[in-house]
């Protein structure tokens, strides 16, 4: 560990983790101004204007019209807000389901964790897309379809991770030193176990968010989310496939970027984290 | 794990792109020999692209072929180019004098393509059969039908019903001999087409009947491939076939020795509002009527300020008319219906002289407690729709109406469409739907009359219409139903409807490939265009 930190500070000024503090803090600033755009802009600048039909991007308009005239940049800032808000309640939803069954897999005896791991196998047997799809079709749809598929569906490997690493903390000594003294399971569930897996619970939501994202994405591109009508980046992208062949590359061209910017923003947040924690941790 | 079902994938995707090609290899061997005929000498083989495969079969008494020609089966009327009745398979029909029997006498000579004569016996069993099948085929109107002798019809009604006729018309005759479960799949009539082929889901081949009577079709073959929007016009660009449908956002790029039909329709979109106060619920349980909409300024003012001219030229790139009621340019249709529209001072006049004020401030109008805001339902899937509803509602912002929207299949609009504005289409060459859309008898009726509309003025000349003798005196009432100076069921009386757009059928035809005069075409794209397929030829 010594000799990398030792090269970090000959390459600059700041150390490995100040370094990677400022990229947290870069990416965590870029996407507030994301969502607060999302929040901020103007209705009014998606407004129809049929007289603006299908022009290219230009001062006025940054990423061009779309065939209503509506103003693709602000289409896409708020397509992409609404993605983060989707996203968050979906990875949280996911962490929570993780952690709750990833404790109780560890914690609640042999047949619990037989249980558990079983579901989670059952889970992580079907791709979690085509799980999606069926539980937000089954629900009709719509944001409530969407978020609600999304908690269901992303939680499986975490918590995998969060029971083996339970299953670690829970036969290291000083716990069971404390169950020898009586203290009750819930009292050494939230006093030694928690505490010690909060990193890895964080660093996996972070990672969760840009996967949720992306399958929100790809679910309301497959028409099975949202009202066609919602600025959100899923829709906006499968509209955008239908003027591909009458040159309009605007309309897809930049809120995919977009996409992709975020989601790596979230990846480089996650990823960032992890470096942080586990050298905290250690 | 994940990488070996990446690569799976990957291999899925290459085999399925393998076949996908193999198909269009396939396809576009026949194509090669098109363009050499079509260079050279005259071709007697066509292809079609289509959207709306026919995936109940071919079955006129379960609703084949109300729309566009039934190709396989011939009917006892039919309509000309001009929308006029003319006999098929009729010589002759009579109306008696209270309206309620019709004979209809039948040519001699015609036969099935399987060379079984066509009787009275096959025209009642056709009309039995769709009786009983209980489908689309509206028969409500009919006691019974009998057979005089051997070419006589004798039909009886339980109402006079002057549209009645459009039974005729639109009824292909089925062979009673040799109807049977599969009938659908295996189509034999009297048509000028025989079915070769059908590969569900791919395409339709058809072949020139030998035993037609009447003017014989041009072509000896005909493929109708079912194609998408995107793949139709893709299939068009390589030469492939020679007539695609097309939607109005590809109608501005050329494609070489393809030439645009622009084909004027009563293909309608409009908003139907909920025409009763909130409250009630249906025997199915769903809530009926809407108290902003049941305020008559809100849907005058919705119709007199929505600028149709800029929807046509916005959303559907100029291919199509303003559209005022639902059978526009049709011999019913009452041109006083047309108004003045895009008038926002005249809406806003209008709405503030019935009460409706903001007051709070926030943009919308207010009467009382009551917002001047509902939801709009329309068909998720359908672009031209979802474009309709966000030009609509975002041109009546500045009157103060906040339109929300909400996108759906039909099974989730079935539900709030009897409390909810919905973004609807019809469009028939048959007056009777303008009766299924506007009576008070069929409201609430499936899609009919979603906003329970009532005029007793307007039923009246329903009923008028309806017992009539003949189509030509009923257009007379059809026309005072929409406006009669005083009421009616346009823009001008009631207006529990906003109709929108007549949207333009476009389709891309080679050059030198005639398809004759166009008549208006109906509610849906693609079938309607083969209603005078006999008539199409190459001239070149």
């Amino acid at each position: 560990m010594i000799p990398s930190l030792k090269n970090a500070n000959k390459r600059s000024p700041l150390n490995l983790k100040q370094r990677t503090l400022f990229k947290i803090l870069i990416s965590i600033v870029f996407l507030a101004i994301v969502i607060l755009g999302g929040v901020l802009l103007d209705e009014g600048r998606i407004v129809t204007n049929l007289n603006e039909r299908n022009s290219a991007p230009s001062l006025k308009h940054l990423f061009g019209t779309d065939w209503l005239g509506r103003d693709m940049f602000t289409r896409t800032v708020m397509g992409l807000s609404l993605s983060i808000g989707v996203g968050l309640i979906g990875a949280i939803g996911s962490t929570l389901i993780a952690l709750f069954l990833g404790m109780a897999a560890a914690t609640m005896g042999k047949m619990a964790d037989r249980l558990i791991s079983w579901i989670i196998d059952l889970f992580l047997s079907v791709p979690h897309l085509v799980t999606l799809i069926l539980i937000a079709f089954t629900l009709g749809g719509g944001f409530k379809g969407i978020v609600i598929g999304l908690t269901l569906t992303h939680w499986p490997s975490l918590a995998r991770v969060i029971r083996a690493e339970v299953m670690q903390v829970r036969s290291a000594e000083f716990v069971q030193v404390s169950q020898k003294m009586g203290k009750s399971r819930w009292w050494i569930a939230l006093h030694h176990i928690l505490p010690h897996i909060a990193p890895q619970l964080l660093i996996g939501f972070m990672l969760l968010f840009p996967h949720v994202i992306l399958h929100e994405a790809a679910v309301t591109f497959l028409g099975l989310g949202l009202s066609p009508h919602e600025p959100a980046i899923g829709i906006i992208l499968s509209e955008s496939m239908k003027y591909l062949s009458s040159g309009m590359w605007w309309l897809a061209f930049f809120p995919g970027l977009c996409l992709l910017i975020v989601v790596r923003t979230f990846d480089q947040i996650g990823e960032n984290l992890r470096v942080l924690m586990t050298r905290t941790h250690d | 794990m994940k990488k070996k079902l990446f690569s799976v994938l990957v291999l899925a995707v290459f085999m399925s792109s393998f076949m996908l090609g193999g198909c269009n290899l396939f396809k576009s061997k026949p194509s090669g020999e098109e363009s050499k005929a079509a260079n050279g000498e005259k071709k007697d083989e066509l292809v079609l692209a289509f959207d709306s495969e026919p995936e109940a079969g071919f079955d006129p008494t379960t609703g084949w072929g109300r729309y566009g020609s039934p190709l396989f089966q011939s009917t006892l009327l039919k309509r000309d180019d001009k929308l006029k009745i003319v006999n098929d398979l009729a010589t002759s029909y009579k109306v008696s004098e209270d309206g309620k029997v019709w004979t209809v006498k039948m040519r001699e000579d015609v036969k099935f393509s399987d060379g079984e004569p066509l009787t009275a016996a096959d025209v009642v069993f056709t009309f039995e059969t769709a009786i009983n099948n209980g489908s689309v085929v509206d028969l409500n109107g009919m006691a019974k039908v009998e057979a005089v002798d051997d070419y006589t019809v004798k039909f009886t009604l339980k109402e006079p019903q002057s549209t009645f006729v459009n039974s005729l018309v639109a009824t292909g005759i089925v062979p009673k001999h040799a109807y049977g479960k599969d009938y659908a799949e295996n189509p034999i009539g009297s048509g000028p087409f025989q079915l070769v082929q059908w590969d569900k889901g791919q395409q339709v081949i058809v072949k020139a009947n030998p035993e037609y009577y009447d003017k014989k079709p041009n072509f000896k073959q005909i493929t109708f491939l079912f194609l998408n929007e995107d793949a139709a016009f893709a299939a068009a660009q390589a030469g492939t076939v020679d007539l695609a449908y097309i939607p109005a956002a590809f109608s501005k790029q050329k494609v070489k020795g393809m030439r645009l039909e622009t084909i004027q329709t009563v293909d309608n979109r409009g908003i139907v509002f909920p025409f009763v106060k909130s409250g009630e619920v249906n025997e199915a349980g769903l809530p009926i009527g809407n108290d902003v909409t049941a305020d008559p300024a809100i849907r005058h003012a919705i119709n007199i300020g929505v600028d149709r001219q800029a929807l046509v030229d916005g959303v559907l790139e100029g291919h199509g008319t303003p559209a005022y009621t639902s059978v526009d340019g049709l011999p019913w249709w009452n041109s006083e219906t047309v108004i003045k529209d895009a008038d926002m001072d005249s809406a806003k006049k209008l709405l503030s002289d019935a009460g409706w004020k903001d007051t709070d401030g926030d943009g919308i109008l207010e009467k009382g407690s009551l917002k001047a805001e509902f939801t709009l339902y329309y068909l998720a899937n359908d672009a031209i729709r979802q474009s309709l509803a966000i030009s609509v509602a975002d041109m009546m912002k500045p009157l103060g109406i906040n339109i929300k929207l909400e996108g759906g299949s039909w099974d989730m609009i079935a539900k709030k469409m009897y409390s909810n504005p919905v973004l609807m289409g019809w469009g028939s060459h048959d007056p009777h739907e303008m009766y299924n859309i506007y009576s008070s008898e069929s409201a609430g009726i499936e899609y009919y009359n979603t906003g329970y509309y009532q005029n007793k003025t307007v039923d009246e000349y329903f009923e008028k219409a309806l017992s009539s003798k003949s189509e030509k005196e009923a257009i007379e009432f059809w026309k005072k139903a929409q406006w009669d100076g005083t009421t009616g069921l346009s823009a001008k009386g009631d207006a529990p409807w906003a109709w929108l757009v007549n949207i333009n059928h476009l389709y891309l035809v080679k050059d030198g490939l005639d398809i004759g005069d166009q008549r208006i075409h109906v509610h849906g794209h693609g079938w309607p265009a083969t209603d005078n397929i006999v008539d199409w030829k190459w001239t070149k």
